[in-house]
């Protein structure tokens, strides 16, 4: 516990879990305002600016862009550690090397978490910002199907950010570096995107896809950073975070959960077996 | 060394080997710490301290050999032990945009438990009390060396490994240091201070063990290190050098005895003597009705350093050379 607590008072004192939050809280707070302002006597883009609409707009933020941020930021401060040789001090001191790693990725799970309701907060907030900017009627937040919807989206999108985040971090503890974790952390989850879309062109031009339905499921879609998208498609709104979801039929939820769960789990696996295998020399 | 109990021994190490890719950093180093003293762990950059200590506290694993740590077999895994041990190791490491009473508190939650108040006992200790709100990186090189000597005590352990620790402190902040080491061995603790700069070690040392190319070509009490290379030097008048030759000859025992009997330097004696018995040559000259023109005494601890260490640099074997207590330096 003391161990999770001194993980906590280093990422409250680190000004990177604040910056992450700004970003994501400003670019989301432009969508909105912009779409508010466009739609103001018309009424366009009400869809965006009202329940349950809104929470595509939400999610994309909080779960998309945000496990992008998270990716960047569990990198950031799991190689902080080997960049300022911190590591080496809690190891000499006879700490568990397992144990310090997992509770760091626990204090980083803990802060995301915190994160995410905040930010999540904020977009329903938007929401009546915007569409009182817009003229629109954003409908009631507290009747028990939005109110489901709130909890749905918090519960499937959260594990879905920590499992990216979790690859982060791995990467980083992988290879020893703060910038490097994060510029390949970033990389992988740019890059399989990228991966993603090209294998779906291929898949059309293969099955000669004519628009209407959905073709059935493919490989990728379990790719480590794309698996979270089947599960992010079972939340309420526009329904998982890119175009994947309108083409490929999703993966059941509860099996997208598990593979989920797996990559969380594996990549806390290499992150221990790497620190618990590696000589500290620097 | 002649065998001691195990467990009067903080360190011991047997065969001990490390290497880094195709580059050896230790070749068989045998070590041995007894409790209760501060330790002058000397030898020149690279030589191969470093990774010692680094495997002291199982930050890597020997390739061969075997460690002893305060009587136990110890091995890289072996935490409860690593508890018992403080470090700074290489150069001080902290979170920069910490304070430094932060820093502190989140190294103080990692290993042994340690009490909340120790991180001001600490701070206090190395002179840091003042400035333990600032961050760290407004520290100075001199107050980062401090604030990790302090992160070494925090949790008052019984075996201190000190990795160049005067780097970047001011005289004061030396002499403090010192004095603060003197304080931890009165207690009954071990302290191993690894330096490349021989007049520190030499002001702290109670037994010194040099290293080189990753050996310890010699080790022993400080004292009998002295003693090998201590010297007195004194003049006497160049009719008198006859008389004089078998009262120093006397005082040397079986030490050389160098005298100069031509020339400018004419009347000068050099006796293999620790520096501390100049008065008593001069008075034994006395007794003996020799007035001695000039005193001077010293000990060439450096000349020894360099002797055994480049000896071994230049060997690409391993070194031959004495590591026991009883044969420390050149006796001629």
């Amino acid at each position: 516990m003391r161990l999770f607590s001194a993980e906590l008072l280093k990422l409250r004192r680190r000004w990177a879990s604040y910056i992450v939050l700004i970003i994501l809280l400003g670019l989301m707070s432009l969508v909105y305002l912009l779409i508010g302002v466009s739609g103001r006597g018309s009424g366009g883009g009400a869809t965006f600016i009202s329940f349950p609409g809104s929470f595509g707009i939400i999610n994309q933020f909080v779960f998309g862009l945000g496990s992008l941020l998270g990716v960047a930021y569990a990198a950031a401060i799991a190689g902080a550690d080997w960049n300022w040789s911190v590591f080496r001090v809690a190891i000499a001191r006879g700490e568990s090397r397992s144990r310090y790693v997992l509770m760091k990725a626990l204090a980083i799970a803990f802060v995301l978490l915190i994160g995410v309701i905040i930010a999540y907060a904020v977009g329903l907030l938007l929401t009546y910002v915007a569409a009182g900017l817009a003229g629109v009627q954003p409908g009631s937040l507290l009747t028990r199907n939005r109110l489901d919807d709130v909890a749905r989206s918090l519960y499937l999108g959260f594990p879905v950010l920590i499992e990216r985040a979790a690859i982060g971090f791995a990467v980083a503890v992988l290879l020893r570096s703060q910038l490097a974790g994060v510029i390949v952390g970033i990389v992988l989850y740019i890059g399989e995107s990228i991966l993603a879309a090209v294998l779906i062109g291929i898949t059309l031009a293969d099955q000669g896809f004519d628009g209407i339905g959905r073709l059935g499921m493919q490989w990728y879609q379990f790719l480590p950073f794309s698996i979270g998208d089947s599960v992010l498609s079972a939340t309420t709104g526009l329904g998982g975070d890119d175009i994947t979801s309108f083409i490929l039929s999703p993966i059941p939820l509860n099996t997208a959960l598990i593979v989920t769960a797996i990559y969380l789990a594996a990549a806390l696996g290499v992150a221990v077996v790497a620190v618990e295998r590696s000589e500290i020399s620097g | 060394m002649t065998a001691v109990p195990a467990d009067a021994m903080a360190i011991t190490t047997r065969g001990l080997t490390k290497r880094y890719g195709a580059r050896p950093a230790l070749a068989g180093l045998d070590m041995n710490v007894p409790r209760g003293i501060v330790y002058g762990f000397l030898g020149p950059n690279g030589s191969g301290k470093t990774t010692t200590l680094r495997l002291l506290v199982g930050l890597l694993r020997p390739d061969a050999g075997s460690i002893e740590v305060l009587g136990q077999p110890f091995s890289w895994r072996d935490r409860r032990r690593m508890f018992r041990i403080g470090s700074l190791i290489e150069t001080p490491s902290f979170y920069p945009y910490l304070s430094g009473r932060d820093n502190l508190r989140v190294f103080g939650a990692a290993g042994p438990p340690t009490r909340p108040e120790r991180v001001g006992q600490v701070l206090s200790g190395v002179g840091l009390a003042d400035r333990a709100r600032d961050k760290v990186k407004t520290y100075s090189l001199g107050m980062k060396q401090r604030l990790g000597i302090a992160a070494a005590l925090l949790s008052d352990p019984e075996l201190l490994l000190l990795d160049e620790p005067a780097n970047g402190l001011d005289p004061g902040g030396i002499v403090a240091m010192r004095e603060m080491l003197r304080n931890v061995t009165a207690e009954g603790k071990t302290v191993v201070v690894s330096s490349h700069i021989l007049p520190e070690v030499q002001q702290l040392a109670d037994v010194v063990g040099i290293v080189s190319a990753g050996r310890l070509v010699s080790e022993g009490p400080l004292t009998k290190l002295l003693e090998a290379t201590g010297h007195v030097r004194v003049r006497v008048r160049p009719d008198e050098m006859v008389a004089a030759a078998p009262i120093l000859r006397a005082l040397a025992a079986d030490r050389p005895l160098y005298g100069v009997d031509t020339g400018a330097q004419a009347g000068w004696f050099t006796v293999s003597v620790l520096p501390s018995r100049a008065s008593e040559v001069n008075r034994l000259l006395a007794d003996a009705g020799i007035h001695a023109m000039g005193l001077e005494a010293g000990n060439d601890l450096e000349g020894l350093f360099l002797q055994l260490t480049q000896a071994t640099s230049a060997a690409t074997g391993p070194a031959p050379l004495p590591t026991s207590s009883g044969t420390l330096g050149p006796h001629g």
